[in-house]
């Protein structure tokens, strides 16, 4: 992939809409993110008010000169961002992050979302799809209304299977449970919480499938000055800092910079501690 | 008639007084993919300290309204690979560099100070005597004037470079650990390091950082680092670099006029990644439009026990 420059732009809100209970899609228009953006970068953006740090947020949809965020309100700055109204100017810088990579022609994949975390896989789906790989989607959620983003992947022409936590829509149960009930695959994908994350990570690792997660972290500058959102990878992992090991250093791991040189990592390199 | 923006830190020389504050800007790389980093009069690089350190566990940062509260740890590659595999990219970056050097005993500053002589483009030495998120024990060097001197004398034995005590608001007295400072040898004093603080998530019933308490930046502390630098500027004749939420060039004024010779930008940054260009027009015109040659002569304007070397307008 090209290195594409980064640049700090000023998008115009285009669209706000309420996506289901406190879930919200906004579109910008900024021809240079939206044609740069790859599956799971994100923008850095900058809301007027009280913060003092930009919010991160995963790019969701492009349609040419405009691309899509899909958050989910949980804090101050989510809140605030799901009032603004179209025609507001806001600086974001991106498109940031590192990107999935796409296995060869006519291998099989399988996508593997929880919640919020579908946000990478639109364009992820879109790449597959481009590349003819064959792709089924496993999303999941606590319940149904929560389960967002099926739409818009199955309008790609993505299979889906879906399940929720309480049964009100799909299977009843975990991605993780949908993912052991079907045959094996050449490359799995994954972003949602945490322990959704791990067990994905450990089943790929066990059945010695290669597979790619997009983490998730607080961020501080979004830049990958401040240190602010590391995670423990195989110590030589090329996202690794590669830093010596101090003599009474007994982690047998390095920290790597998620905002930026990730988010996207491999199973095999994550340590979960 | 154009305004001379260079200052003077002791014997150092800086084309401008807006400097990167350390751990913000970790050595320009990152932010020269958006900005012109050349803009900034230093780049005070991430500290260093003797051995390479993981720093604390996550999570590490927590935006708070006003600022953000982190607890990083001093993660770092130490001196040894620093200087094997970092010298070269700290020579290319297009302004002066300001090494921060951490330690956690007097011999340790000392002997990491010591091995930034020569280095290309470093113009000074700041010691994070001050770092509020590692644990040393009980004790902090920038929270006894006895402690300070130790330090600052330690190293100024045997660092070629000039050097800068980084003090905390952290403590009841900051004059008579400014004085000891000062005292002791040091070129400059920078002021302040970040606040302690602590954020509680309310739905786990625990701190929010892994390390429990944080140190807060951002222009939530301005006016604590405001008084500082004010109180600090009445007390020693070396000059002062001033940082602590500064955002905009009005923010770096009040720092200048309380008697700050040069500014610090940190956390500004991650919002703004052009503020650097935008203090220093700021300042120029401010300069400018109050007739004065140099950018000089707007330190301790508003503060009349200003101690320090008052330039000529």
């Amino acid at each position: 992939m090209p290195e594409v420059q980064l640049a700090v732009e000023t998008a115009v809100v285009s669209s706000r809409e309420p996506l289901g209970p406190g879930f919200w899609r906004i579109a910008l228009r900024c021809p240079r993110i939206a044609r740069a953006a790859g599956p799971a970068q994100y923008v850095a953006t900058d809301l007027p008010g009280p913060f003092a740090v930009r919010l991160p947020l995963g790019i969701w949809t492009v349609d040419g000169d405009e691309f899509t965020l899909l958050f989910r309100e949980w804090g101050e700055r989510t809140a605030q961002l799901s009032r603004v109204m179209p025609g507001t100017e806001i600086s974001v810088i991106g498109p940031l992050g590192n990107s999935f990579s796409i296995p060869a022609p006519g291998s099989h994949a399988t996508i593997v979302a929880g919640g919020v975390g579908v946000v990478p896989f639109w364009l992820l789906g879109r790449a597959l799809i481009k590349a003819g790989v064959q792709t089924r989607v496993l999303l999941g959620a606590r319940t149904k209304a929560m389960l967002i983003g099926a739409a818009e992947l199955r309008d790609l022409g993505l299979t889906l299977d879906t399940c929720t936590d309480d049964g009100t829509a799909g299977q009843k149960g975990t991605v993780l449970d949908l993912l052991r009930d079907q045959g094996p695959v050449d490359m799995l994908y994954g972003c949602g919480p945490p322990a959704m994350l791990r067990a994905l990570c450990e089943h790929a690792n066990a059945a010695k499938i290669p597979c790619q997660i997009s983490m998730e972290e607080t961020f501080g500058c979004s830049m990958g000055t401040c240190w602010g959102c590391v995670v423990p990878v195989r110590r030589g992992c090329t996202q690794a800092t590669g830093y010596p090991r101090a003599p009474d250093e007994r982690r047998p791991y390095d920290l790597s910079r998620i905002c930026t040189d990730g988010t996207v990592y491999s199973a095999s390199d994550v340590e979960w501690l | 008639m154009g305004v001379d923006m260079s200052v003077h830190i002791g014997p150092a020389i800086l084309k401008n007084p807006v400097i990167a504050a350390s751990g913000c800007y970790n050595r320009g790389a990152e932010y020269a993919r958006v900005t012109e980093i050349g803009e900034y009069g230093a780049i005070t690089i991430k500290s260093i300290t003797s051995k390479p350190r993981l720093g604390n566990s996550m999570p590490r940062v927590i935006p708070v309204p006003g600022g953000l509260l982190n607890a990083i740890g001093l993660q770092g590659p130490g001196i040894d690979h620093f200087l094997a595999h970092d010298a070269r990219e700290i020579a290319a970056v297009p302004t002066a560099i300001i090494a921060s050097v951490a330690g956690f005993s007097v011999a340790e500053f000392a002997a990491v100070a010591v091995r930034m002589n020569g280095l290309p483009n470093v113009i000074a030495i700041e010691l994070d005597v001050s770092c509020p998120n590692v644990d040393r024990e009980g004790e902090c060097f920038a929270e006894s004037a006895a402690a300070i001197g130790e330090v600052v004398r330690a190293v100024k034995a045997t660092a070629k470079l000039p050097v800068i005590a980084k003090l905390t608001p952290n403590v009841s007295d900051l004059r008579s650990i400014a004085v000891a400072a000062e005292a002791a040898g040091a070129d400059a004093i920078s002021l302040i390091n970040a606040v302690r603080g602590m954020v509680i998530d309310t739905t786990r019933a625990r701190p929010w950082l892994a390390n429990g308490t944080g140190g807060l930046t951002g222009p939530a502390i301005r006016p604590i680092a405001v008084l500082a630098v004010w109180e600090v500027a009445r007390a020693v004749r070396i000059p002062i670099i001033g940082m602590g939420g500064i955002e905009t060039a009005r923010d770096a004024l009040e720092f200048m006029f309380a008697g700050a010779t040069a500014v610090s930008v940190g956390t500004a940054n991650f919002r703004d990644p052009d503020v650097a260009r935008k203090i220093n027009a700021g300042l120029r015109g401010e300069a400018a439009r109050r007739g004065f040659a140099s950018v000089s002569a707007l330190t301790g304007l508003a503060n009349p026990e200003f101690a320090g070397v008052r330039v000529s307008r």
